[in-house]
């Protein structure tokens, strides 16, 4: 297994008042490309944290996140954020879209903090936006408002939003939270389209058992540590939430 | 798309939040910009006052001392500064007065040690002063009341040297070409450097009247021109010489022209010029020639006032002024620098007051322009982790942020210019301070920088604070907020 992503001793320690909390508690991690995973876990369990510290959101306290052999953490805020821009497409439970855009805009909207180089025409963006969203059964939306749209509208704008700037990785915290299962079925069987087709790596953080059919690796979190290889995760779910 | 229709869009998504931000900065402007515009207008105005009078000395009749009852109305109808009605001073006085007046130039001007010459030749000569007279009587001027103001307009030109006409002409002869060549006499510096000074203007007959020296230049100089002006003040009316000249608010309230007539009380005068307006009270009177304002209100011999023009460099008109009020009873010395002085003092106490109390409310504003955009800011928390999130980075998030306040601030520094200059009327007549509303197109830059940065100061530490912000307390406020 080639490490696509990789993360060694990463820690990460919250200050609240004179309270620690140990989110992350030395994650060893190593992601191939083109993989799916799914990281379950309850709540509080840190998982937040975790793809934030992969997606260069939140600076790990100790350890460090490298993908394709960069070390993230090692760049500043230009350089980051430009990684961010090109190599991950974020979507998240609520609020991906910006209400004053609509829906086209908010696609391409990744595009103007495109740093240097990759000067790509307005028309081709636009183009690419529109069979984004014409692939998931968007483009008589384009004109909307986020206001406008049902939950599951606003998660294939976002979809489509992740995918504009073609990103090695699409990092998702609860995808399809809130959503109706058949919905929910909808949004995953797009998540897969995209690894399956366009061999994207896929991380995804979900309380829904949904996903588990699905990925390729299922990792569980509990107090800041991983667990991978859980025979049964149910299980494993279900054990910790009955414990009194 | 670009990062500033990100911006604009962002905006007009917030046309309250951003109202109330553009309201609060406009009135700061404003008030800035108001005070300005009337402490600018009002010193150019009093610099003006100087630089038109600064060595104008006006005599007029002490109000105060030794009215009896009857004059009290009089005294309450005392309306504007030198203009006082129903008290006068004899023209015999005028002799005395332009003695002291003499001495104390002359005096003066010696210990000033200002004149250096050789001994014998006399190498300076001042011009000595030309006394403007006015009689000041409220009349019906068809059918109205007014100021009618009784003037030698030759002298009056001399001496208000900042008297132009708006249209028509002065009288053939005064010399408007050169006013220096009515001079009636001269301070000649001799040897040893005394300055000697000709004879006074008037002389005052066995009745106590004021007459025409004969030795005069100007006044025609001949001995029939007490009794040719006696003449032609009783007389049926002289269409040549009954010449009306209007301040110049006067004649546009009026409506009145060049050529048009007035008739005040009964007599009939042809208007023979209009004058530019001085900013003063001038502007409203109705100016006929002396001696026939004299006969016309049973006032010969009298006059409401004197103006004299100093016509030397740095003339000691205070010490002038200084002597006439301790050694004749009765009058008023005012030398308009003083008076300029004092006004100026006054406007600079006021204009530290007032800037002090909008400085105070200002500081107020700004308080609240922090709290509206800080306020505005962190429910946009959310949105600016999505910015990060898709790979804004922090300066791109800044500009977007500066966009949005150097749009705001532009519009609220016009916004403020606009109402400030309103208010700089309103506080302008409000204050009385009688100047002209100047606006120097300087001001609206300076409003434009103000209201940008302002602006861009309301915005700068919360957005500075925000784009550094830790994505992950971003996504905390989906479940906490
Ligand atoms: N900004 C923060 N400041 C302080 N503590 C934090 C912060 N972010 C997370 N934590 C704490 O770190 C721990 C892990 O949080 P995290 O958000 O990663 O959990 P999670 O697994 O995503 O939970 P959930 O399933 O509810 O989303 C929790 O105890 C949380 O309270
Ligand atoms: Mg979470």
């Amino acid at each position: 297994m080639n490490a696509f992503i990789q993360t060694q001793a990463l820690k990460k320690t919250y200050q609240l008042g004179d309270q620690r909390v140990e989110a992350l508690r030395g994650i060893e991690l190593t992601i191939a490309q083109s993989d799916f995973v799914v990281f379950m876990g309850h709540s509080g369990s840190g998982k937040t944290t975790l793809i934030s510290t992969i997606g260069g959101l939140t600076r790990p306290t100790e350890g460090s996140v490298s993908i394709e052999g960069t070390d993230i953490w090692r760049l500043n805020d230009r350089e980051l954020s430009a990684f961010r821009n090109r190599k991950i497409g974020f979507m998240f439970q609520s609020f991906s879209l910006l209400p004053s855009l609509n829906v086209l805009q908010n696609v391409v909207m990744p595009v103007i903090f495109r740093k240097n180089g990759k000067r790509e025409k307005t028309d081709a963006i636009r183009e690419r936006a529109l069979s984004l969203l014409a692939g998931l059964e968007m483009k008589k939306k384009i004109d909307a408002h986020p206001s406008e749209l049902s939950g599951g509208e606003q998660r294939r704008v976002a979809i489509a939003r992740a995918l504009i700037n073609e990103p090695d990785i699409i990092l998702a915290d609860e995808p399809t939270g809130e959503l109706d299962i058949r919905t929910e079925r909808e949004v995953i069987e797009i998540f897969r389209a995209i690894n399956s087709q366009y061999r994207k790596t896929i991380i995804v953080v979900s309380h829904s058992l949904s996903w588990l059919e699905s990925a390729k690796t299922v990792i569980i979190m509990k107090d800041g540590l991983m667990h991978l290889d859980v025979p049964d995760p149910v299980e494993a779910l279900m054990g910790r939430a009955c414990r009194p | 798309m670009k990062i500033l229709r990100l911006a604009v869009l962002d905006l007009v998504r917030r046309p309250k939040k951003n109202g109330l931000l553009v309201f609060a900065i406009v009135i700061s402007v404003a008030l800035l910009t108001s005070l300005t515009i009337v402490s600018n207008s009002a010193t150019s105005s009093i610099l003006e006052v100087v630089s038109k009078t600064g060595h104008t000395l006006t005599i007029r009749p002490v109000i105060t001392a030794g009215i009896d009852e009857a004059d009290k109305s009089a005294l309450q109808n005392l309306t504007i500064s030198e203009v006082v009605f129903g008290k006068y001073i004899p023209e015999s006085a005028v002799p005395q007065i332009s003695r002291i007046y003499n001495k104390a130039i002359r005096e003066g001007w010696e210990r000033k040690g200002g004149l250096v010459s050789n001994p014998g030749i006399p190498v300076i000569s001042i011009e000595p002063p030309t006394w403007a007279p006015r009689l000041y009587t409220k009349a019906v001027v068809d059918g109205h009341e007014a100021i009618v103001t009784g003037i030698d307009v030759n002298k009056e030109y001399f001496v208000r040297f900042w008297w132009n006409l708006s249209s028509g002409e002065w009288p053939a002869d005064v010399d408007v070409k050169n006013v220096n060549t009515r001079i009636d006499a001269m301070y000649v510096m001799g040897a040893g450097g005394q300055v000697t000074v000709e004879k006074p203007r008037y002389r005052v007959d066995e009745e106590g009247k004021a007459v025409y020296d004969e030795k005069r230049r100007n006044s025609a100089g001949d001995s029939d021109q007490v009794a040719r002006d006696f003449a032609y003040a009783h007389g049926a009316g002289d269409e040549n010489k009954d010449v009306a000249y209007l301040g110049g608010a006067y004649a546009s309230a009026r409506g009145l022209k060049v050529g048009d007539t007035v008739t005040v009380e009964s007599r009939r005068f042809r208007i023979g010029g209009v004058l530019e307006e001085t900013n003063s009270a001038d502007d409203y009177m109705v100016f006929i020639p002396l001696i026939i304002a004299q006969h016309m209100f049973h006032r010969e011999g009298y006059i409401s006032l004197l103006s004299v023009r100093a016509m030397c460099p740095n003339c000691p008109v205070g010490d002038a002024m200084v002597e006439l009020n301790r050694n004749i009873t009765g009058i008023t010395a005012v030398s308009q620098l003083d008076v300029a002085g004092v006004q100026f003092d006054f406007f600079n106490m006021l204009y530290r007051f007032l800037l002090a109390v909008v400085i105070a409310t200002i500081a107020v504003g700004i308080f609240s322009i922090f709290n509206i955009v800080a306020g505005s800011l962190y429910v946009r928390v959310r949105e600016i982790g999505l910015l990060k999130a898709v790979g804004a980075s922090r300066f791109q998030l800044f500009r977007i942020f500066l966009y949005e306040h150097l749009i705001i601030g532009a519009f609220a520094g016009i916004g403020g210019f606009v109402a400030g200059v309103g208010m700089a009327y309103v506080l302008n007549s409000l204050l009385g301070i009688g100047s002209v509303v100047r606006i120097v197109p300087s001001v609206l830059w300076y409003a434009l920088a103000l209201g940008i940065l302002s602006s861009l100061f309301a915005i700068y530490y919360p957005a500075y604070r925000l784009s550094g912000i830790k994505i992950t307390d971003t996504f905390r406020t989906q479940w906490e907020v």
